[in-house]
């Protein structure tokens, strides 16, 4: 995927997201985009890393500032604890009037961000870190919710369950919608 | 052999006065990979421009372990932590935090260990998929350092997570882990970032990049950051060093203005990854140690100079462009308000030029500053914490650094520029029509 296409599909995300009442800051914004490209299988190409919060990409972070600089978001600030919000920029109604979202990648979209949406950080966190720990072809089944909380030992084991249920329900609904392979 | 004694060495440096290291830790000053990084130039060839700009990894290093450790210190501090903190910090006077420190101290000296010829300047000459701080990875774990760490009772891998990070790390960190590596490479207050602004800004003979540091340092703390309900030990500040964290951020917006992005500094690293294209073998660079180490500015300035006086040598174009300051010149540099009318200003001119002159007469440079760092949180007078971004519109006023050049061949040079204006013409004349 080139720059532009990775810019679209943050923009489109930071839309979505906001139109689903997501709060969409950027660990919004993170958590998702690692969802789209590791459970619905969008070619994103940023790369995650495990971070304080869970899944995180620098390159997102990266691609982010990049778009604040040239005003296709802007960034909404809000009192301590919270980050600010993420909304369109000056530039960003032209940006997305000369560029093309393929239906495919438009679809997954939006379905991550009705699913995630309403999701707060801690349990984008969980959600995420779970998928994080079930894509390690090293943890047994059996053994990814305590996995978690030896990732994450801020997260209490019955969250920790409750996250890899919740990532089970979004895996099988992308997958009536035949967003994600049956594997 | 006899046992040296542990004694406290002091170095003199031109911005800490006295860098100091105990006997032990010399072994790592004294060890291959370290000496090597006298013959790396920190700020690449910018010395074609500010003369005074020739110093190196080397003092830069010695200068992260000075002011890591003193963060450290007053960070850890048990009078400086939080109160909801107390059982997670590994505070003054413990054995944990002896040892942490001591790994804290070799990761600031050797996160640079990987520096390739020529610092950042080179970084694309590398096998796709590695970076500079691989190598300082593979050089902590590696045979050459490891009697060292042995010695000292430090864990190689310790050292390695803080010196590159989460983002270069292969397995994740711990919170405490993750705290202390941003301590020497974080965005905000990162020990790296305030030497190389200190240290650049002294050599290049500009005085953009100097800072009250010494008032920061004093009020770095380690701070809760509370999300729902989940607590992240973060680094912050005290409220009465805000102006002094204001003045470390924009001094890094006018380095980016004024030093690192000056546009014959740009060219002439341009230059520079043309001639090591052609030069090294494969066009890149090795990543095995030996090699690695083996390669310095020294050596490729020597090649470099040869290269220049002989049409025959791989590399003699880029090589003379650097040598006889025969370099592409800047006929554009894209602005805010040209993409106020059209986003991709740059593609589109540098197109057109591309289609006047050909491929190999025209560069453009794009670059936009990473990791801004203006939003951390800060503890008020009245024991609360706000981000510093509520408390000063200074911070929230630092722009993203963003350029986009575009170079060209001076032998089309006055064409280009005359092509340059037709087109901004045009744009503009686009902005009334609308």
């Amino acid at each position: 995927m080139t720059s532009k296409e990775q810019i679209t599909v943050l923009l489109d995300l930071a839309v979505e997201l906001r139109g689903h009442g997501s709060w969409t800051g950027e660990t919004h914004i993170q958590k998702a985009t690692y969802l789209l490209q590791e459970l619905l299988g969008l070619p994103t190409e940023f790369k995650f890393v495990l971070y304080k919060h869970g899944p995180f990409s620098f390159d997102v972070k990266e691609t982010l500032d990049q778009m604040e600089a040239v005003r296709l978001i802007d960034l909404q600030e809000q009192p301590y604890p919270y980050g600010p919000k993420i909304a369109e920029g000056a530039n960003a109604q032209r940006f997305r009037a000369s560029t093309h979202t393929a239906q495919e990648h438009l679809q997954k979209i939006k379905f991550v961000s009705r699913e995630l949406g309403n999701a707060g950080v801690a349990e984008l966190e969980r959600i995420a870190t779970a998928l994080f720990v079930t894509l390690d072809s090293e943890v047994a089944p059996e053994g990814r919710a305590q996995k978690l909380v030896q990732l994450k030992p801020h997260v209490q084991l019955q969250d920790s369950e409750a996250a890899f249920v919740r990532l089970e329900e979004i895996r099988n609904a992308a997958i009536q919608a035949g967003l994600c392979a049956n594997s | 052999m006899p046992v040296e004694a542990n004694t406290l060495h002091e170095i003199r440096d031109a911005i800490h006065t006295f860098v100091r290291l105990e006997t032990c830790e010399r072994a790592v000053l004294n060890s291959l990979p370290y000496q090597r990084l006298r013959y790396i130039h920190q700020l690449a060839m910018t010395y074609l421009v500010y003369p005074g700009a020739s110093h190196s990894r080397f003092e830069h290093c010695l200068g992260v372990m000075e002011l890591a450790s003193r963060i450290f210190d007053v960070a850890t501090d048990q009078r400086n932590i939080h109160r909801d903190l107390r059982d997670r910090i590994h505070y003054h006077g413990t054995l944990e935090h002896n040892y942490w420190r001591r790994v804290l101290r070799m990761a600031a000296l050797c996160h640079d260990l990987g520096h390739l010829p020529f610092s950042h300047a080179a970084e694309d000459t590398l096998p796709a998929g590695y970076t500079h701080e691989d190598l300082s990875l593979a050089i902590i774990r590696g045979p050459e350092m490891a009697p060292i760490w042995e010695n000292l009772k430090i864990s190689a891998e310790d050292i390695g997570k803080l010196a590159v990070g989460s983002k270069h790390y292969p397995k994740p960190l711990t919170d405490w882990e993750t705290l202390l590596s941003e301590i020497i490479i974080g965005d905000a207050f990162g020990a790296d970032r305030m030497d190389y602004l200190l240290r650049d800004s002294h050599h290049a003979g500009v005085s953009y990049g100097r800072f009250e540091h010494h008032r920061l340092i004093d009020t770095i703390r380690i701070l809760p950051h509370e999300e729902d309900g989940q607590v992240l030990p973060t680094l912050g500040i005290e409220q009465g060093g805000l102006q002094s964290a204001e003045s470390l951020l924009w001094a890094r917006y006018f380095m980016y203005t004024q030093l690192y992005f000056h546009p014959v500094r740009r060219v002439y690293d341009f230059h520079l990854k043309q001639f090591l294209k052609e030069w090294l073998p494969d066009g890149k660079f090795s990543v095995d140690l030996v090699e690695h180490l083996r390669l310095t500015d020294t050596e490729v300035i020597s090649a470099m100079r040869l290269a220049a006086e002989d049409a025959s040598r791989p590399g003699h174009v880029p090589a003379r462009r650097i040598i006889r300051r025969e370099h592409f010149k800047r006929v554009a540099e894209i602005t805010d308000a040209d993409r106020s009318i059209e986003l991709d200003a740059a593609e589109k001119l540098s197109t057109e030029l591309i289609g006047l002159f050909g491929e190999d007469a025209v560069f453009t440079d794009r670059y936009t500053q990473k990791g801004k760092g203006i939003r951390f949180p800060v503890l008020t007078r009245d024991g609360g914490i706000e981000w510093s971004t509520e408390l000063s519109d200074t911070l929230r006023r630092v722009p993203t650094f963003t350029v986009e050049y575009i170079f060209v061949d001076p032998l089309h040079s006055e064409r280009a520029k005359r092509h340059v204006a037709a087109f901004r013409e045009t744009l503009h004349g686009k902005k009334g029509e609308r």
